[in-house]
């Protein structure tokens, strides 16, 4: 009887050996994109359930998944490398993977926040008065960098050591502002914009428009990805940027395909189609490739960027181990680098941008 | 030498051995980790996700004496170690967190007098039972929204959560303990002439002590996790706090020497109240 058993359990070895290996050898090379709600990454749903990524894959011969995660969660699986791609911000790009040494290289700049990040204030307070308030934020974002950015330009930098910052969560920030009327102060980003300003006590002191360029919404990819020896990496860049500029295209095109665009983009987070339309007027969205290639080749990023990388500098986001804030290098399509040029952590890489602008993907 | 023997009921085990036996999976662990650490960052030598040790050291040397990037202190240049470790990140989070915890600690101490009046008095539990078994299934996460309504957003919104989380499974807890006094004791002593509050507090409250304090004990950590849920929603300071700014930049080197702080900090607690109970009840066998 054992023996049966033994010859048995040999007889699903071997077949469960042989059919791994016959999945390993018809494998197709697949890649997972991480994406997380807001309004410049929810096409990426879109891009899925329309079909348009899939057609995309197939024409480069490889299989391309996304995922929707919360932000947190989407940058630690980029870093833990369990995710091949992840949308995020130029500020996390930096001071997320870049910093904890994974070589990543920026494949789109989809688009700049344009007014949905916003410094909110109750009673007409004013920036000389801020520093005696507390701010309720989620701290270490793009909404520090924000309050930061709006005191400078306000002229009141000297005020910044003393201002009275409140970590608060996302998922609760707008019942914990709105139920007290003590709270005077808050910064975050749309949809909770909006539904903090539902309260007419409240209005917008700062926002993104006056900083635009600063605050990118862009796709990263590990350069290791990219660089794969078997080219499926370029593949991807080039399946995943040409899906994207025509899942735009249909976004901002018009009829009855931009309103199917519109309907499940802003089902991607459960918003109506009025209000996703509302964010994607504050989203500056570079929606021909030209654009983008335009803004990823110019001067102008590079002076952004060093605003940003100073500020995650200043408050240790680059990690205690770096004391420099050259250690973590930025490198530009012109071949210059932001910092030691031995430590080039992130790169902007505008050549799938620029197929795409030529017509070549 | 007694031989290897783990589904003998009776075996001996050897003093050494069995010392060496528990230390195994913290071996493992500890390998396993370690394992991990060295083959990230083989591929990655800044890998922040698995710390190695020198990251660590230097991760707990930030946490043990620099003040916190928030904190207006600056140190002078003589500063004794200790005054430095005294405006450093992990104490003055530790002494925020801990003030929350202790008051909270110090509110469940009505809890338990209520708990024991519902067993023992049949108007309180009339009254009370229903609603805290109803109240006790309420997740009390849920109730955020309203606690901030209430409390506002500073130290009493996260003391209330915790309260509301782990009191009714207390009271429940401590109930049931009340009710399992065996009612002999009870018709005994008003036989003696104790009156109806000599009964409660001297005979009943006085034999359940120990098992509340054991109860406490086992409700130490979902107190714990609700600090640091309240924490981690909306503070300025705190352990949780920290953990939560941290992640935002994968401070693991200063995420992880935090995490063991907190489990050292609960074991001591524990052992504290084990301690205390073997000392003042030195009959009580559980």
């Amino acid at each position: 009887m054992r023996r049966f058993f033994l010859a048995v359990l040999f007889f699903v070895l071997v077949t469960a050996g042989l059919s791994l290996s016959q999945e390993a050898y018809a494998e197709v090379p697949t890649f997972t994109v991480g994406w997380s709600v807001y309004a410049g990454w929810n096409p990426y749903f879109y891009m899925q359930k329309s079909g348009i990524l899939k057609k995309w894959a197939d024409k480069y011969g490889i299989v391309i998944k996304v995922q929707r995660f919360d932000y947190a969660a989407s940058l630690d699986s980029f870093v833990a490398k369990n995710i091949d791609a992840c949308t995020m911000t130029n500020m996390e790009a930096l001071d997320m993977p870049a910093a904890a040494g994974v070589d990543s290289t920026a494949l789109i700049v989809g688009d700049y926040s344009n007014g949905n990040d916003a410094v909110l204030v109750r009673n007409g307070l004013t920036f000389d008065r801020l520093s005696s308030q507390r701010i309720m934020l989620v701290q270490k974002t793009v909404s520090e960098y924000l309050l930061e950015r709006a005191m400078v330009i306000n002229g009141q930098q000297a005020q910044l050591p003393k201002l009275r910052l409140i970590n608060t969560s996302d998922s609760d920030i707008v019942p914990a502002f709105m139920n007290n009327a003590s709270n005077t102060t808050v910064v975050t980003w749309k949809p909770l914009v909006s539904q903090i300003l539902a309260d007419k006590s409240v209005h917008s002191i700062f926002d993104s428009s006056k900083i635009p360029g600063e605050i990118l919404d862009l796709l990263v990819v590990r350069s290791e990805v990219l660089n794969r020896p078997d080219g499926s990496g370029v593949k991807f860049a080039k399946a995943i940027t040409g899906a994207w500029y025509e899942t735009i295209q249909n976004l901002t095109g018009s009829g009855a395909t931009q309103m199917q665009a519109l309907k499940i983009s802003a089902s991607a987070s459960g918003d109506s189609v009025d209000s996703y339309r509302e964010q994607l007027k504050t989203t500056y969205l570079f929606a021909k490739p030209k654009d983008a290639a335009d803004f990823a080749t110019g001067p102008l990023l590079k002076q952004k960027m060093e605003l940003v990388r100073q500020f995650c500098f200043k408050h240790g986001l680059l990690g205690k181990d770096i004391k420099s804030v050259d250690d973590v290098a930025i490198a530009y399509p012109d071949g210059s680098v932001q910092g030691r040029k031995d430590r080039v952590r992130l790169r902007f890489n505008p050549t799938y941008m620029q197929a795409a602008q030529q017509g070549k993907l | 030498m007694a031989t290897f023997s783990p589904f003998d009921i009776q075996a001996r085990p050897n003093r050494i051995f069995a010392q060496m036996l528990s230390c195994v999976l913290f071996a493992v662990c500890i390998g396993l980790y370690i394992q991990t650490s060295v083959k990230r960052h083989h591929e990655n030598s800044e890998d922040r996700v698995v710390p190695n040790a020198r990251q660590l050291m230097s991760g707990i040397h930030s946490s043990v004496l620099e003040p916190a990037e928030e904190s207006d202190y600056i140190a002078p240049d003589n500063a004794s170690k200790w005054e430095l470790f005294r405006h450093s990140m992990i104490w003055t989070d530790t002494v925020a967190s801990g003030r929350r915890f202790l008051i909270s600690l110090v509110l469940l101490v009505p809890a338990v007098l209520l708990a024991l009046h519902i067993g023992l008095f049949p108007y309180f539990g009339a009254g009370f039972l229903r609603f805290v078994l109803f109240f006790d299934k309420i997740v009390a996460l849920s109730l955020l929204p309203i606690l901030f309504i209430v409390f506002g957003i500073d130290e009493w919104s996260k003391i209330a959560l915790i309260v509301i989380g782990v009191a009714p499974t207390m009271i429940l807890d401590v109930t049931q303990m009340v009710k399992a006094v065996p009612r002999e004791q009870i018709v005994k002593a008003f036989t003696l002439d104790a009156n109806d509050f000599d009964v409660a507090y001297r005979v009943i409250f006085r034999q359940v002590l120990p098992q509340v304090i054991n109860s406490l004990r086992l409700n130490l950590k979902p107190m714990m996790l609700f600090l640091f849920a309240g924490e981690m929603i909306a503070s300025s300071d705190g352990l949780a706090y920290r953990i939560a700014i941290m992640r935002r930049h994968m401070g693991m080197d200063v995420i992880l020497p935090y995490v063991l702080w907190v489990a050292f900090l609960l074991f001591f607690i524990d052992l504290a109240l084990r301690v205390l109970n073997r000392r003042m009840h030195p009959w009580f066998q559980s």
